[in-house]
């Protein structure tokens, strides 16, 4: 390939790169977590709040008499949690604020209903741990603290850019490939380390990152492709069949009688239809949606190791809960016929929905591999760009872009670490102290977050880096330590849960990790080479240039 | 792409054109993704809309970005503007036939 491509290209690669870097590294950081969204759930819901499972047809007389007396929740769609082949014996259900933003959790109320001692209905407002939705959130769109319609935006823009950085960084680095692939040199010239590290995890993981870049800028504009295709393509079909109304047409709601949910199946009959449907098909939850319509029926949700899952849920056979007769399997994960298991195969690609137990394993070291892309890719372009040390002259004073850049990446990239962690920690500490449990996860997360920014840009990214790095892993060991103060101290109002004890290991591994990090920063920082982004120099004296020179070193 | 050949100094073989081509990738490579995914939709004809849809509007994207990141390798934003017209033509000429 010619040597004009690669320099333009070059140029593609760094511009988009930092444009969306940092932006990246907290959607990667984040979503690495979202993969154990539900042991992260499990982790942080104090024991009071988790209800004991009972046999499976034991929660039919819930069911009905909810149903019956809730007309909210028949509307809503009532959802039953599925527990080692028994039942949660609560129903939730959920209220989206009128007008709200059909992707902003925080606008949605949850509501649950059990049965009372006395056998009648209880319905209470439940607001789950909001920890989880707010990871989800950061890494659904980039850091920004609420999942609104100009975020998005920028989310899919951010994702253009990283499409555009992945292939702009493959046509660099294919004529060079076979030779820099295996070559990791390791040895004194750290950035050349750097770069082939870079280079040998953006080659082994780029399937991975493309499923990614073009998946995200599916979800961040789908409503804008279907609203053109729609006008060009589909001749306003598209939009005529998304607004069939779910119950059949109104107008014969008056004339016909209403379905009595007493006379529906119980649970283990519909859980064995969908088994029936799907081998290898294990059902985790029931949603009954407008069962006392036209069109009542039950998604069985479940996962299957065997098939691939449309959503992160898993997938779902929509049952007749009167009859039992299989509706659809389009989206049943190992029962879907050819185009809807490519569809699918899109979501559960970005979700990593199949394979059973190993994938969302190996998503999250991709995940933290990816963020680490990002983050070295940063501090690749500020080494580059500094002015060099001429041989036995003074070190040059740096340009103020890159001093910025770096300070902005150490900033970004491990206050974003930070926050997370500690926010995680929080959420042992929050209950029963705290009412509005959202807002004080938020809060903590950002204070640390632009604290560690506002540090970073105060020290410089070298005298920054190591303090920060140790703060971060101290943040991340308050994951473990909130769990063991729990079993130790029960009094503390923290507690321990030993089915969610891969949640505290991890984070321990989490925490080592750092604080090594944090050790090699600060001897790179100490002893490394003084021509570096990653030297805190040798400026003692506290005149305003020696400042300008520590700032950029 | 055409044969190589030795850019010398005054005179540079392609032309980085940073607005024009990076304007050519993202409004002809979404024109072009658009017809591509009516060209799907006219071959998904048996197929029920609800899934056909999801199908074509998955398209888009990977096509409409395999266009702009391939952009800059034109040797001139006029001649990325050219041929992108002539295949978003091309493309739509097929459509219509199609249909």
């Amino acid at each position: 390939m010619r040597a004009d491509y690669i320099r333009i290209y070059k140029s593609v690669h760094t511009w988009t790169g930092i444009l969306a870097g940092m932006a990246l590294f907290i959607a990667f950081y984040a979503g690495a977590l979202t993969v154990f969204k539900e042991p992260l759930r499990r982790w942080s819901t104090p024991p009071a709040a988790l209800v004991q499972p009972i046999p499976l047809d034991d929660v039919q007389p819930l069911i009905v008499q909810t149903l019956k007396t809730t007309p909210e929740a028949v509307r809503r769609g009532v959802t039953l949690r599925l527990e080692g082949g028994q039942a949660i014996p609560r129903l939730d259900w959920q209220v989206r604020a009128a007008g709200a933003d059909d992707h902003d959790a925080s606008a949605t109320r949850h509501y649950s209903a059990m049965l009372a001692a006395d056998g009648g209905v209880q319905v209470r407002e439940a607001p789950p741990s909001r920890l989880v939705e707010f990871i989800d959130v950061l890494h659904r769109v980039v850091g920004l603290p609420t999942d609104s319609d100009p975020h998005r935006w920028i989310m899919g823009v951010i994702c253009v850019l990283y499409l555009v950085a992945l292939v702009s960084g493959v046509v660099v680095l294919l004529p060079s490939l076979v030779k820099d692939f295996f070559a990791l040199r390791v040895g004194r010239n750290k950035k050349r380390m750097w770069l082939d590290a870079h280079n040998v995890v953006g080659i082994v993981s780029l399937p991975f990152h493309i499923v990614m870049a073009l998946s995200a800028v599916v979800f961040a504009w789908h409503d804008q492709i279907y609203a053109v295709q729609d006008r060009l393509i589909h001749q306003g079909q598209w939009s005529q069949g998304l607004a069939r109304p779910q119950g059949g047409p109104d107008f014969m709601r008056g004339f016909m009688p209403e379905r009595d949910p007493a006379r529906m199946l119980p649970p283990s009959r519909l859980v064995q239809a969908a088994r029936a449907a799907a081998p290898g098909f294990e059902p985790t939850g029931l949603q009954y949606l407008q069962v006392t319509g036209l069109r009542p029926v039950v998604r069985v949700w479940g996962q299957n190791p065997q098939g691939i899952a449309p959503r992160a849920l898993g997938g779902f056979a929509a049952i007749d809960p009167y009859t039992g007769d299989v509706q659809s399997t389009d989206f049943l994960p190992g029962a879907q016929n050819t185009p809807n298991l490519v569809i699918s195969s899109f979501f559960a690609l970005h979700m990593a929905s199949f394979g059973g137990a190993v994938v969302p394993w190996l998503y999250f070291l991709l995940g933290l591999a990816g963020a680490w892309l990002f983050y070295s890719g940063n501090l690749l372009w500020v080494e580059s760009r500094r002015k060099a040390q001429r041989k036995g002259g003074a070190l040059p004073v740096q340009r103020r872009d890159t001093a910025l850049m770096a300070a902005a990446t150490v900033g970004v990239c491990v206050g974003c670490m930070a926050g997370i962690s500690l926010t995680l920690a929080a959420a042992k500490w929050l209950p029963g102290r705290v009412s509005d449990m959202a807002a004080w996860h938020m809060g903590v997360y950002y204070t640390v977050f632009f604290a560690s920014l506002v540090f970073a840009f105060w020290r410089g990214a070298a005298r920054a880096a190591a303090p920060l790095l140790w703060l971060a892993a101290a943040c991340t060991l308050a994951v473990p330590a909130s769990s063991l103060l729990g079993w130790l101290l029960p009094a503390s109002g923290a507690w321990a849960d030993g089915a969610s004890l891969g949640v505290d290991l991890t984070a321990t591994a989490g925490a080592l990790a750092l604080a090594w990090m944090a050790r090699a920063t600060a001897r790179r920082v100490q002893g490394g080479a003084q021509d570096s982004v990653w030297s805190a120099g040798n400026a003692t004296t506290k005149s305003e240039e020696k400042q300008a020179v520590a700032l950029t070193q | 792409m055409p044969a190589a050949t030795k850019p010398t100094a005054d005179k540079p073989a392609i032309r980085t054109d940073w607005l024009s081509k990076t304007l050519a990738g993202l409004l002809l490579g979404l024109s072009l993704a658009l017809i591509a995914s009516g060209l799907l939709m006219a071959r998904l004809d048996g197929m029920p809309l609800p899934v056909s849809g999801q199908l074509a509007m998955w398209l888009v994207p990977p096509v409409w970005l395999l266009v702009l990141s391939l952009v800059y390798f034109f040797r001139s934003g006029l001649r990325a503007w050219a041929w992108l017209l002539a295949a978003n033509a091309l493309a739509l000429g097929l459509w219509w036939w199609l249909r």
